[in-house]
């Protein structure tokens, strides 16, 4: 089967037709899906602002790390699930939408930019801990999350005005 | 009165900017993005206060420190949010103006205002250990409780009539 075909096979499962069909179970999941963006973005955005030197300046950026993301942890889990679940019920529609390639191609790429922060800027942050102006490359890695994150929201939200 | 403020909303309505943006294919689409956007920074900011002030998160900053540091950016987002709010409102008017949820919605942000300037910014900058603790966790649950309910009538105004 064809991913296409895959798509169009999700979107009539008994799951997804429940969920479309339903008059408060899509509004709920949908409202969810975007209800939980100020804990699981907003909370990144508030660190990506700390590495920047925007916000909470010279306050020890391994804690607001640590802090930020005890609870964006929870928004994402219940923004992928949701993210899921909505995918499900437009995935013929979706498989073909730019902007939904464009949104899915922006998460890549921030995964991989969480990864590379994890694994070359976190394990010295202890170096850097107190200062305001912090390592060019966790500079980029902030830049790069908040224009990505802004795109992912404008991309999520475009792609439903063309279903 | 009311009259003369439905011409004005009218007019603005049918005025070159909106007209354009109504128009194009992603004027409102854009205005929704940006107001996406800037509820997810004010809410989060509003979260981070709140968590703070019920004492379950961020315990390691002050409240005022908290405060210090999102407002700008806060202060920001409102911008955006109220922009974005105004021309997407004008690009459809009879519609907001019938809708139910979209009164809720007015409804609350005044309430959650008012609560905001007149009840958390007290607690914010007064002095911490002066104050029962049960009353700052029913302070950050009555904002959260408004703010999100904001959030939601706003959804809703695309679902109920």
């Amino acid at each position: 089967m064809s991913l296409f075909g895959w798509c169009q096979w999700l979107e009539h499962t008994p799951a997804a037709l429940a969920i479309a069909e339903s008059t408060w179970l899509f509004p709920l999941i949908e409202g969810s899906h975007i209800l939980a963006l100020p804990l699981s973005v907003g909370m990144i955005v508030i660190f990506d602002l700390r590495l920047l030197g925007l916000a909470f300046h010279s306050d020890p950026a391994s804690r607001l790390m640590k802090e930020v993301l005890r609870w964006s942890k929870s928004g994402f889990a219940i923004t992928f699930i949701t993210g899921v679940l909505l995918f499900m019920t437009h995935a013929g529609k979706a498989y073909g939408n730019a902007f939904f390639r464009a949104k899915l191609l922006l998460l890549a790429l921030l995964g991989i930019n969480a990864v590379v922060y994890q694994t070359i800027f976190y394990p010295k942050m202890a170096e850097w801990d107190l200062a305001s102006r912090t390592p060019l490359g966790a500079r980029l890695c902030a830049g790069l999350s908040l224009i990505a994150w802004i795109g992912v929201i404008v991309c999520g939200r475009t792609m439903a005005y063309q279903f | 009165m009311v009259s003369q403020l439905l011409t004005l909303v009218q007019w603005c309505s049918n005025s070159a900017p909106i007209v354009f943006i109504r128009d194009s294919k992603y004027g409102m689409p854009g205005a929704q993005s940006v107001h996406l956007v800037g509820l997810t920074v004010f809410l989060a900011a509003i979260l981070v206060l709140d968590l703070r002030l019920a004492g379950i998160g961020m315990m390691d900053w002050s409240l005022d420190g908290l405060e210090r540091q999102l407002k700008p950016w806060a202060t920001g987002a409102v911008a955006l949010v109220l922009l974005s709010g105004v021309l997407i409102f004008l690009g459809t008017p009879s519609k907001y103006l019938a809708s139910n949820p979209f009164r809720i919605k007015m409804a609350a942000l005044g309430l959650a205002t008012v609560f905001h300037v007149g009840v958390v910014r007290r607690f914010v900058t007064g002095q911490p250990a002066a104050r029962p603790r049960w009353s700052e966790i029913a302070v950050a649950a009555v904002s959260l409780t408004l703010w999100f309910l904001v959030g939601w009538a706003g959804r809703a105004i695309a679902f109920v009539p």
